[in-house]
């Protein structure tokens, strides 16, 4: 196959946005569903090109700058499809906040054209091409809303921390390149196999490494943009900056730390296994304090970041085909909460406190059920999918022989537990604050609907998700 | 005579004025931006003294990108700050404290 | 020889400048500041033989970035007094993670880069040596996708900077050019006829 055959799937999204962006510059604000249905014909177009140009193998393109395997084929498809979900959650929500511009729609396609750039770059390079065009995007949308105080402050304070973690992960990047001689992924890890290769501006750099990375997931300490993130934006901007860029975080640390940094595992081993603990203390801890919904997903995404960690710290295959797993699961969970919290706000009001959801099940039984079905996931309650990712996190972390991790991680899962079950008892055992029923459109209610029951069919039949990470990464 | 460990050593001030510049002045938003980009000037100096070391042009054409980026990145964190302006009128970050965090 | 003084020199320039961009009290101060940085990193880059690089840091970061910075900065009409208070607060604890990360690094670069030939002389390219042609070759080659990315991201920057600072507002003083060049005599002038006096007085 030719390289653009390869990369299809990128020039396919690069045309998309040009056609999108020219379409809406011309379309009168009444007719703006066009730029929403250009959208997700956009992702569906992607996806079929992504499936098309499925390889077999591992194969690189373009001077071994760009990759594409099975395993980042399937996470590009989980893309479209959760950006799919965003936007249809977003639509109406943005039409009565009176944000209904191609220009949302627009700045998601470039970051997640970003993400499909990370998940195939093949160097340093493109990754960190690939990582600026999502942060970029995402700064863009956090301060979307522009006559809100509060998302420009939360915009400025994402954009101020985002770019200081790119420069101090170009500065490790510089480091890797003087003692390696290359960029270039593969050549990288080539070079690191090498008996006596690891030295110590190699480790200098690698270090300035997981702190960009670590911000990027949002672990602690490097956290503090994540809650005033997520509270400060929009909802429709909070459910997509929550879901799809995890996976583009995943993509920087499997890429960069496990297959061209892989030789260096025991090094960066102990510095992650630092901040996993961290984040699971701080993440399950401080969101029992919070009152309002979206600064507690915040810190609950903090804790998730944790047990991604743990499956990369095993350094083994299972515990990369785990942590690929957690992040597939956990996106497709943050879009359903982040969908829930949409789904009560109507015009003019903020679904933002938990007391909202106060005696959810008397004003809409089924959805107070999709939402139980989401917590239960979250927590970690079986026969829900996210039971599984847990489960097979911990499995590889045992299998590593980290046992206190393991125990580490089954403690605080417990206590984390709480704060999900506290918005169950909310939703079922206290009287409602208001009572006026949900309204929502119909394909709204079916989607989400369908993404509750599947995190129940997930979890039901986890092998079927299970076995496709297995046979894609590692 | 000059060694590439004397631009590394530059590289390697550079840096750590611009992270004391990010300490001190936490409270304006302008001044973050410009050690922002002084960080990347140093991350520049590294990549430059690393590819004449090495002889080899990589290190170049990362900084090429790099500043690419930069100018991006400057444009769009200027445009934030207009916004934050009109919302506020203040670029003082001590007053921006609708945020826990 | 030569060669080692000027190192010094700019390095030198280039150290104070970077100070004053941090410490100095005024935003456009510390702009022009970092002004004299980028031009002092421009010069030290050509005395390592990275002419393409120093030429684009002068025309697009002090040509172009500086520039937007400093028209944000003077359109903002901050409030300078009101920034500086607090400031030697934080000055001992910059200054202590200054020291700290500077000494660590130091220490790897100078004592522990074993296998890093960091202590060799670059040697000078011939006169004959095109650092441009030798960039530009690989540019549009090897690194055509980075380079395409690159391409996608300068579009994201403009679509971004729009959707954030645009607005229609009522009342906005905006040029037509269309309408302007549209414009004809009749439309801006009235030919009015005025009888002439007769009886003037001398």
């Amino acid at each position: 196959m030719i390289d653009l055959q390869l990369a299809a799937a990128e020039v396919f999204m690069v045309c998309a946005i040009c056609v999108v962006l020219l379409v809406d510059v011309w379309l009168p604000d009444e007719r703006r569903l066009l730029t929403f249905r250009l959208a997700l014909l956009s992702l569906v177009g992607a996806a079929v090109c992504s499936a098309y140009y499925l390889p077999n193998g591992s194969v690189t393109a373009f001077s071994e700058s760009f990759v594409t395997d099975p395993a980042s084929a399937v996470m590009k498809i989980f893309a479209y499809l959760i950006v799919g979900l965003v936007f249809i959650y977003s639509r109406d929500f943005l039409m009565r906040a009176g944000l209904f511009k191609g220009e949302f729609f627009i700045l998601a396609l470039f970051a997640l054209l970003g993400i499909m750039v990370m998940l195939s770059a093949h160097s340093m390079l493109t990754m960190y091409l690939g990582l600026e065009l999502l942060a970029l995007s995402q700064y863009a949308l956090v301060a979307f809303d522009r006559d809100s105080p509060i998302a420009a402050e939360s915009a400025m304070k994402y954009f101020v921390l985002g770019a200081i973690a790119s420069g101090t992960l170009l500065y490790g990047i510089s480091f890797i390149y003087g003692v390696t001689g290359t960029i270039q992924l593969g050549a990288i890890a080539a070079h690191f196999s090498q008996p006596g290769a690891i030295t110590v501006p190699a480790l200098l750099g690698l270090a300035f490494i997981i702190v960009g990375v670590a911000f990027k997931f949002g672990a602690v300490p490097f956290h503090m943009w994540l809650p005033d993130v997520y509270q400060g934006s929009s909802t429709p901007v909070t459910l997509f900056i929550g879901s799809v860029p995890k996976i583009a975080a995943f993509a920087l640390a499997w890429r960069i730390l496990s297959e061209s940094l892989g030789d260096m595992h025991g090094s960066w081993q102990t510095m992650l296994a630092v901040l996993c603990v961290l984040s699971l203390v701080i993440g399950n801890i401080v969101a029992i304090a919070q009152s309002n919904i979206k600064r507690m997903l915040a810190y609950s995404t903090i804790s998730h970041v944790g047990f991604i960690f743990m499956g990369f710290i095993a350094g083994t295959e299972d515990g990369l085909q785990a942590a690929m797993f957690y992040t597939l699961v956990y996106t497709l969970m943050a879009a359903a909460a982040f969908g829930m919290v949409i789904l009560l706000s109507r015009s003019g009001f903020d679904a933002e406190n938990l007391d909202d959801f106060k005696g959810l099940n008397a004003r809409s039984p089924w959805f107070a059920f999709v939402m139980l079905m989401v917590m239960f996931s979250m927590a970690g309650v079986p026969p829900f999918v996210g039971f599984y990712a847990k489960l097979v996190v911990l499995g590889s972390v045992l299998d590593a022989g980290l046992i206190w991790l393991a125990i580490t991680g089954v403690l605080l899962a417990v206590i984390g537990a709480f704060y999900y079950l506290r918005v169950v008892w909310f939703m079922y055992f206290v009287d409602p604050v208001d009572d006026s029923p949900l309204d929502a459109a119909l394909d709204f209610r079916v989607v989400i609907s369908a993404n509750g029951l599947g995190l129940l069919a997930l979890g039901l039949f986890p092998g079927v998700l299970l076995d496709l990470c297995a046979r894609v990464i590692g | 005579m000059i060694t590439i460990s004397h631009y590394l050593v530059l590289a390697a001030v550079l840096f750590s004025i611009s992270v004391a510049g990010i300490f001190i002045n936490r409270k304006n938003v302008i001044l973050l931006l410009m050690c922002i980009e002084l960080m990347l000037l140093a991350v520049n100096f590294n990549f430059i003294a690393f590819s004449r070391m090495l002889d080899d042009t990589l290190g170049q054409i990362f900084v090429f990108f790099i500043l690419t980026v930069a100018a991006a990145e400057a444009a769009i964190g200027l445009a934030i700050l207009v916004v934050l302006f009109r919302a506020r009128q203040s670029v003082n970050v001590e007053e921006l404290n609708s945020l826990k965090g | 020889m030569i060669a080692t003084l000027l190192f010094y020199a700019f390095a030198a320039v280039l150290t104070v400048a970077a100070l004053g961009v941090v410490t100095s009290k005024n935003p456009v101060h510390a702009a022009f500041f970092l002004v004299l940085a980028f031009f002092q990193s421009a010069l030290l880059w050509l005395l390592i033989d990275a002419e393409f690089l120093a030429i684009v840091l002068v025309l697009v970061y002090v040509g172009a970035v500086m520039v937007l910075f400093l028209f944000v900065v003077m359109m903002l009409d901050i409030n300078v007094e009101q920034l500086r208070q607090g400031y030697t607060r934080y000055l001992p604890l910059g200054v202590v993670v200054a020291g700290v990360v500077i000494l660590e690094i130091v220490h790897v670069i100078w004592y522990r880069s074993q296998g890093l030939p960091i202590l060799s002389v670059p040697t000078s390219h011939g006169p004959d040596y095109s650092n441009t042609k030798e960039l530009g070759a690989v540019l549009y080659t090897e690194h055509v996708f980075a380079f395409e990315i690159a391409a996608v991201l300068l579009l994201l920057a403009i679509v971004a900077a729009i959707t954030l600072t645009m607005r229609k507002r009522p009342g906005l003083k905006v040029q037509n050019i269309a309408e302007q060049v549209a414009v004809r005599s009749a439309d801006r002038i009235r030919v009015v006829k005025v009888d002439a006096v007769t009886d003037a007085k001398d």
